[in-house]
């Protein structure tokens, strides 16, 4: 199934004016994570927060709304959040913790969570797993290579990027740019050929932005704890929803795209076995 | 007519040993001799020619009860050989992670030694003192994870201090936690001390006269170990039975050219007036650490500033000198040594607490009936496995040619 198990799948976006000004599309992320910070339900978040370098994000933790907001929106460029729980739980003593990924993020801190090997008493602290939809991911020095070299701008000049309608956006102080998706094929993570999770299906609530209209997000809570926090935070009026629309520009869209993928990780790994070249183990 | 009594291996205790008394017709012991029967260490060697940063990580695995010791006489050793002076901050992490590990140790000994107190028959005490045992190391092994990365193999005690300060958070938790452990140690030592007072081991149970040999009250002082009173010598030359000499697996080390005592109660009677000596006295001493353990690492997170820096700059290269690092392990004096040239270690060695105890262990069950043996030994919480199992390999042709592992 093209989105693995869910309890349902809703569009929604923050009613927060402040996640709105800042987040990519529904500011979800960023509503759940305060919403389960405000009720304790975790301690402390583990965040791709930003750094001195443009488009360089480093994992973050975050304890407060404050610390969330300072690290809200995309970065196309892999922050490995998973390298900073075992930090948050020992020397920062959280007991109690949310973390963000891609879908690969996700489903490698499964793994963990399954067989804890070398995180004993870490992987059984995350209590809220918020996996983001992905279509690819760039290293950063191909997210500078094209942005430089085909969009004529720069890291630094770059105030937000997004994917959607075929392209990769960039903002600019001169304006939004868009490159062909296809323009960037070649540049993404090596590992992102051979994925097939689109909408991370291992997380207790995933969230993206296709299938939704702007300054909306697509999102579906998946597990008992993950709906239990969505649909506690919609009840608050943090978030608010509507039904998804269920058209070519909405959940068939998103259905197309997560097909593609599979089919096409699925291809690449028909590939590399024919070559004789192993392949991850997939929960 | 005298007759030998050999328990082989001694048991509830880490790693294998051989006690042998030799009794007369009423079963009193006239001759003990104790020896580690578990083969022989490889980490100095494994350390040497590495780079320094290598030792703590793999001496931290010469055993899996005192880990956090060796990973921490390790650091310590190499900060000496490398000329480093720790923050103080990381001093004081170091100290508290010491005084965590050592409480949960010593509540292990006390599961050990459960049986040899409780009455068979009393299943709920019996099940009252392991709970006990379970909830004080549940905490403190809590700390030990918090602080140093993980409670087993700690990866966060380093050369040049420590990998990170706690956070405030952090901070505030583990002192809440501590302080709420206060009662429920105090009446753990309460029943332990009881429970032993109870057990009446015969008066002058396991005294010796053999020095204390002791560092430290707590966490250990690097100034203590005088190398030019050290000696090592074969354990064909000390024991009296060539047999023995050659199966036993450790070298016996003296100090002053006479074997000594080290633990919790060497500790206490050297630091702290306390001049009992004997089986009882040596699990009384051990209970009464628990408390100092536990109140020191209270006063330790009262006043830690976690804002502060805990690693040192230094020069990996070393300087050719000898460092010597030393912990008061649960056990006793753990003391590593090591020197660095070019960035590699040149020389490593570990002396181990049990190491030390095992020449005194032995005489120690003289002079009572032989069923008291196995108490004296227990009394000293023996750790042998500072021995890994180890196969001998022809060095011509890598072959192993001989499996020395026990079998048990």
């Amino acid at each position: 199934m093209a989105f693995g198990t869910y309890k349902e799948v809703v569009c929604a976006r923050s009613t927060d004016k402040d996640i709105q000004k800042v987040s990519q599309d529904g500011g979800i992320v960023t509503a759940l994570f305060a919403y389960a910070l405000e009720e304790n339900i975790i301690e402390g978040a583990i965040v791709a927060g930003d750094t001195e370098d443009p488009w360089k994000p480093e994992p973050t933790i975050a304890l407060s709304r404050e610390d969330l907001l300072a690290a809200a929106g995309t970065k196309y460029t892999f922050s490995p959040n998973a390298i900073k729980i075992k930090e948050a739980v020992r020397q920062n003593g959280l007991e109690k913790i949310g973390t963000v990924g891609t879908p690969c993020q996700i489903m490698g801190l499964r793994k963990m969570q399954s067989y804890p090997f070398s995180t004993r008493f870490v992987a059984d602290k995350i209590k809220l797993m918020i996996g983001i939809f992905c279509t690819e991911n760039f290293p950063r020095d191909s997210l500078r290579t094209f942005i430089d070299g085909k969009l004529h701008s720069s890291l630094a000049a770059t105030t937000k990027m997004d994917i959607g309608k075929g392209k990769f956006w960039i903002d600019t102080v001169d304006g939004k740019q868009g490159l062909k998706i296809k323009e960037t094929h070649g540049y993404e993570q090596a590992g992102c050929n051979i994925c097939r999770d689109l909408v991370a299906k291992y997380a207790d609530v995933s969230t993206g932005s296709i299938g939704s209209a702007d300054g909306w997000s697509t999102v579906f809570p998946r597990t008992e704890g993950g709906n239990e926090v969505f649909q506690a935070a919609v009840e608050a009026g943090l978030i608010e929803t509507k039904p998804m629309d269920e058209g070519k520009f909405g959940l068939e869209l998103l259905e197309k795209l997560a097909n593609n993928k599979a089919d096409k990780g699925n291809a690449e790994r028909e590939r590399r076995l024919g070559l004789g070249l192993p392949l991850p183990q997939e929960l | 007519m005298s007759e030998k009594i050999v328990i082989s291996p001694t048991s509830r205790q880490e790693g294998h040993a051989e006690l042998i008394m030799e009794v007369d017709d009423e079963g009193i012991v006239t001759n003990g001799k104790y020896f580690s029967i578990t083969p022989v260490r490889g980490l100095e060697k494994m350390v040497t020619g590495k780079a320094p940063e290598s030792a703590p990580v793999l001496c931290q695995r010469i055993c899996g009860v005192c880990p956090v010791p060796h990973t921490m006489a390790s650091a310590e050793a190499m900060d000496a050989a490398l000329g480093i002076e720790i923050p103080k901050t990381a001093a004081l992490l170091r100290e508290l992670v010491i005084s965590a590990s050592n409480l949960n140790s010593h509540a292990i000994h006390h599961f050990l030694v459960a049986p040899d107190l409780i009455p068979a028959d009393n299943v709920e005490l019996f099940k009252a003192a392991v709970d006990s045992v379970s909830e004080i190391r549940k905490t403190a092994q809590y700390a030990v994870d918090m602080i140093a990365g993980e409670g087993i193999h700690p990866s966060d005690i380093r050369i040049g201090g420590m990998a990170r300060n706690i956070s405030e958070l952090a901070r505030r938790k583990l002192y809440a936690r501590f302080s709420a452990l206060v009662p429920k140690v105090n009446a753990h030592v309460e029943l332990i001390e009881n429970l032993v007072l109870e057990k009446e081991f015969p008066k002058g149970l396991g005294v010796v006269n053999a020095p204390v040999f002791a560092s430290d009250i707590i966490y250990g002082k690097n100034d203590f170990f005088d190398l030019d009173r050290f000696t090592e010598i074969v354990p064909e030359v000390w024991y009296d039975d060539p047999e023995v000499g050659k199966r036993a697996c450790t070298t016996i080390p003296l100090y002053d050219g006479v074997n000594v005592e080290t633990g919790p109660r060497a500790r206490l009677d050297k630091f702290a007036g306390y001049k009992e000596r004997g089986v009882t006295a040596q699990h009384l001493a051990r209970a009464r650490e628990m408390k100092t353990y536990l109140s020191r690492a209270i006063a330790i997170l009262d006043e830690l500033d976690t804002s502060a820096n805990t690693m040192a700059d230094f020069d990996p290269r070393g300087t050719g000198e000898l460092g010597v690092g030393v912990v008061e392990a649960p056990r006793g004096t753990d003391i590593h040594m090591a020197t660095v040239k070019d960035g590699k270690t040149q020389f490593y060695s570990a002396l181990v607490p049990t190491t030390w105890n095992i020449p005194t262990m032995g005489p120690a069950t003289e002079g009572f009936h032989y069923d008291w043996g196995a108490h004296v030994i227990r009394a000293y919480d023996p750790c042998l496995s500072c021995a890994t199992h180890v196969m001998v390999v022809d060095d011509e042709d890598k072959s192993v040619i001989k499996n020395e592992m026990v079998r048990i």
